[in-house]
């Protein structure tokens, strides 16, 4: 027979229920944005269909006023195509040229603010497949928001890969023009190289762990277009190698990115003082090359890298040549190969605990 | 003498939801772009009475589509995580248990990894694409959890210390495995796999998925709430629990797959963040005492509630970068999790 | 004395009515078990059919050294382990076939508690043996909170009701253990060495309790214990044991014979015959 503490339960009970299927109802009811697109709504918009470097189709606005750049080599091919008054925002990283670094920021490459980034209203944004996150790519999709993909593998795709982005931004006479430039340059860079043995380098990314580039890599390709060859021979696109392997390979030259010279003399000078790395003849006769850090960006000032490491690799090659080409930006200071061996006026970063195995 | 009422529980609740409310409209007004709290609620008003057209399209995105169902994510994340480690606490006898000891969240990070691996070479629509990274993930978690449940097993029955050894010996063989895959593959789409691991809420996961989440969640909560009093019983012992009424191999199974359910969701769509398993019910007990009637729900609203405060510095701290949700969770919880040892101690 | 009465009839157990009358509630019916780690090897531990019966208000005694199946006995009556051969019926219904629920409305054991994780306060804990009387959900009733009152109070420790119980004594924790398992108004009250821990006033203290319960509220009580003298002086009826053997069941004077009990316990020992006609055992004086 119920009682009153019954009948109470029994409300309670179905309080309980009905809360449940409240909450129920709320999680799985949808978004609550109106299923307007978030174009801006002043003209109609016109779209181009391309297919990007990744495969992806791509609906591209006509024309492309605003850009935001996910990528410090993409920033620098839209200043290099005229194009930066288009540019409304890129990361943290973009730093070239200096005019970049005042750009509204939207974060880092791999974690830029979504929301920043929809602020910014961007026609297009570009992104490339060997920094930018796929996941980052299917978000702003998701936002309905465009976004452009490039994936050079080697300098020449970079030339061609710079062009095909001046054909979607609306520009193509501007891509071609500085296609050919660089075409040229490097067409130049081959006659002089044209005979001459190829250097061995160890191109050093990080020295500890030792980190080289795979010979898919860009990087391994614009060595080889400044006359030298990577001595790794790895699948892998930033392989880790053991010392013992680079002293048995005994690269000529050891290659150094950075952003100008005084770095790089300073990464050789804390590398030579590590346990095993006088094991390199490169080391102890002190042949390292500096170059600036574009060669680590798939972007057309890579050119005028590759043309700076001939000339530390080859001075022979560029003596006496009356008509020095313009370059597309200047590069740092040459650093010459050889150096007096009495130059060292640093202290050491490690001691030299153990002594070396070999 | 005081015992736990249905008015007590539901003063405690409603506080605890207001708490929550509140940390959500902070959490809408904060963010790499900023908003007014007037206009926020105008606008939400608009939203509710179907003039959103009036709105500017950018705004609606941020708060709409950007903003709003990051922090439902974080509510539904971090309650799954925290029933899931309370939960865990009384299966496994052992406060230090969280909802990733029986190796949940490496087998989560396996799947995903392998889904990646396995990506490119189906050729899929991309909104099934999109799906391939949670349901993988999922997978992984599923097949642990199964794993560990055979090898947890003594004599038939579930075993709190032998399942607890084996939860911990997976997942170290997971993360073995996911260290060799992390050193040797190479590309763009696996570097996303670094922050998934350390716990983020910045890639939206496909609609359907937060729908799954949000119905798991109030489906496995809710099977273990129904446990609620066999659990405060099974902490005093198994064999006491069993004398006293408990089905104790019931209760254990049943709490088992569900607390994994809860977290292999929650693991899916957002990676491993840590702590709040494992200290948000701890905190709960401290305040509000240690019946399961009253700390599942509590532990729930507290996981919400922590979650989104820790995903709102996520990406206010550094803005416009943003740092992995796991990286706040686990500043604010060390030494949260040292205050409360040494409470215990004293 | 009259809330006495009351708090008497409040501990009464519930349901299978038609149990006033001496008739017999608990029979242990040949009841055997074995048990082996490997299902291939030997069996490591047998016990061999015992039977036994007992009615409401009486005190039985399981009594034997060590390790000779006396826990198995009361696990077995208990409904916690499926015997091997034979069977315990309490009331009519075979204890280990009967869900948990009415199990743990009609059974309780007091035994040695495992280390709370979470330490409650006592009276939380006597309210965990109202648990059989629930439903899914349910959060404790007026009525649930007056039987704990009066469990604590049957028990003498109504004082201890907001203490935490990892900071009583050991008799107090004995006492608030006890009192859970009156909570849980049962017809059968097992106790597993209840006096192991206790010094010889708490023992003393413990079986006039016991005693005194059974009586009051009808329970059927089994003790499992190796103390000669205490069970010589309350219990009802005694079991002997040896190595999964029962050696003899009756009350305790037909039990308590000097050749036996030698044997079992593999000491010399004496048997007098108190005034009330209850056996006390000693050792034998030095000559």
């Amino acid at each position: 027979m119920p009682t009153a503490t019954d009948t109470r339960k029994t409300i309670r009970a179905v309080n309980a229920v009905t809360v449940l299927l409240l909450c129920a109802a709320i999680a799985s009811c949808p978004s609550l944005r109106a299923q307007t697109p978030p174009a801006n709504s002043t003209a109609s918009p016109l779209y181009k269909e391309v297919i990007d470097e990744a495969g992806r189709t791509v609906r591209v606005p006509q024309p492309v006023q605003r850009i935001v750049s996910l990528a410090p080599s993409l920033t620098e091919t839209i200043y290099a195509l005229g194009l930066q008054d288009r540019l409304v925002g890129d990361t943290d990283y973009c730093d070239y040229p200096p005019d970049a670094q005042k750009k509204t920021k939207v974060g880092g490459a791999i974690n830029p603010s979504l929301e920043q980034i929809v602020a910014l209203r961007p026609d297009l944004v570009l992104v490339t497949k060997s920094l930018n996150l796929i996941e980052t790519v299917n978000a702003l999709d998701h936002l309905g928001i465009s976004s452009y993909g490039t994936d050079p593998h080697n300098v020449r795709e970079i030339i061609s890969s710079t062009e095909r982005l001046a054909g979607v931004l609306g520009v193509p006479e501007a891509g071609t023009a500085i296609g050919a430039d660089l075409e040229r340059h490097l067409a130049d860079l081959q006659q002089r190289l044209n005979g001459l043995p190829s250097r061995r380098v160890l191109f050093i990314v990080w020295s500890d762990p030792l980190i080289s580039v795979g010979k898919h890599t860009f990087i391994a390709d614009a060595m080889r277009l400044a006359g030298a060859s990577s001595i790794v021979d790895s699948e892998q696109d930033w392989p880790q190698m053991s010392l013992e392997e680079v002293v048995r390979l005994q690269p000529d030259f050891l290659v150094f990115a950075a952003s100008h010279s005084e770095a790089g003399q300073n990464d050789f000078d804390v590398l030579a003082e590590r346990p095993g790395w006088r094991g390199l003849d490169a080391v102890r006769n002190r042949r390292f090359a500096v170059i600036s850090d574009a060669v680590n960006r798939p972007a057309p000032r890579i050119v005028s890298a590759i043309e700076d490491l001939a000339h530390q690799l080859h001075p022979e090659a560029f003596a006496a040549h009356p008509d020095d080409e313009k370059k597309i930006a200047p590069p740092p200071p040459p650093q010459t190969s050889v150096r007096p061996l009495n130059s060292a006026s640093h202290v050491p970063a490690l001691s030299e605990v153990c002594t070396c195995a070999l | 003498m005081r015992p736990l009422t249905l008015g007590r529980l539901l003063t405690h609740c409603a506080l605890l939801s207001a708490v929550l409310f509140v940390v959500v409209v902070i959490a809408l007004k904060l963010g790499a772009v900023p908003v007014s709290l007037y206009g926020l609620g105008h606008d939400l008003l608009r939203v509710l009475f179907r003039q959103a057209s009036q709105l500017s399209s950018e705004y609606q995105l941020i708060i709409f589509d950007i903003r709003l169902p990051r922090i439902l994510l974080a509510i539904f994340v971090g309650a799954s995580l925290s029933v899931a480690g309370a939960s865990f606490q009384a299966l496994l006898r052992n406060p230090l248990a969280d909802p990733y000891v029986l190796g949940v969240s490496s087998g989560a990070a396996v799947g995903a990894i392998i889904a990646l691996i396995v990506e490119p070479h189906l050729s899929l629509a991309p909104a099934v694409a999109a799906l391939l990274t949670p349901v993988g993930a999922f997978l992984g978690a599923a097949l642990t959890v199964t794993a560990v449940y055979f090898l947890g097993l003594r004599r038939g029955q579930i075993d709190s210390a032998t399942l607890l050894l084996a939860g911990i010996i997976s997942a170290s063989f997971l993360q073995a495995i996911i260290m060799f895959f992390m050193s040797t593959l190479t590309g763009g789409n696996y570097r996303g796999i670094a922050f998934w691991m350390m716990g983020e809420l910045q890639t939206p996961p496909p609609r359907i998925v937060s729908l799954i989440l949000r119905i798991g969640f109030f489906l496995a909560a809710g099977v273990i709430y129904t446990t609620a009093s066999d659990l405060n019983l099974l902490l005093a012992g198994e064999n006491e629990a069993m004398h006293l009424g408990v089905d104790v191999r019931r209760v254990r199974l049943v709490v088992y797959i569900a607390a994994s359910l809860l977290t292999g969701l929650a693991v899916s769509v957002s990676g491993a963040i840590g702590y709040v398993g494992l200290l948000v019910p701890h905190v709960m007990r401290l305040l509000f005492g240690s019946d399961h009637r009253i700390l599942l729900p509590t532990a729930a609203f507290g996981g919400a509630i922590a979650v989104v405060v820790a995903d709102t510095l996520a990406r206010t701290v550094v803005s416009p970068a943003e740092l992995p949700v796991g990286a706040m969770t686990a500043i604010a919880g060390a030494p949260l999790f040292l205050y409360l040892m040494r409470r215990r101690l004293a | 004395m009259s809330s006495y009465a009351r708090s008497a009839s409040a501990l009464r157990p519930s349901g299978d009515a038609g149990d006033f009358n001496s008739d017999v509630r608990l029979s242990v019916e040949q009841v055997s078990y074995a048990y082996s780690a490997n299902p291939t090897q030997a069996p490591l531990f047998t016990l061999e059919a015992t039977s036994f019966q007992a009615r409401p208000g009486e005190i039985v005694a399981i009594l034997g050294p060590n390790a000779c199946g006396k826990s198995t006995l009361l696990k077995l009556i208990a409904g916690a382990l499926h015997p091997l051969s034979g069977r315990v019926l309490l009331n009519g219904f075979i204890t280990h076939t009967l869900p948990h629920r009415a199990r743990g409305q009609r059974i309780a054991m007091v035994q040695q508690e495992s280390p709370l994780l979470f330490p409650s306060r006592a009276w939380e804990f006597v309210l965990q043996g109202r648990h059989p009387y629930g439903r899914t959900l349910r959060f404790e009733s007026e009525e649930d909170i007056t039987i704990v009152r009066n469990a604590l109070a049957q028990v003498g420790a109504e004082h201890l009701s907001d203490r935490f119980m990892d900071q009583i004594s050991g008799g107090e924790k004995q006492r608030v253990i006890l009192a859970r398992a009156l909570a849980q108004q049962p017809l059968l009250l097992l106790l597993d060495e209840p006096t192991l821990h206790l010094d010889i006033g708490a023992q003393v203290d413990l079986l006039e309790t016991l005693r005194r319960l059974a009586a009051a509220n009808r329970y059927t009580v089994v003790v499992v214990t190796h103390e000669l003298n205490l069970a010589g002086q309350y219990a009802d009826q005694v079991a002997l044991l040896q190595k999964g053997k029962c050696l003899r069941v009756g009350p305790p004077a037909t039990v308590f014979q000097r050749e036996l009990l030698e044997q079992v316990f593999q000491t010399p020992l004496t048997v007098e015959l108190g005034s009330s006609g209850r056996p006390r055992v000693s050792m034998p004086s030095e000559k």
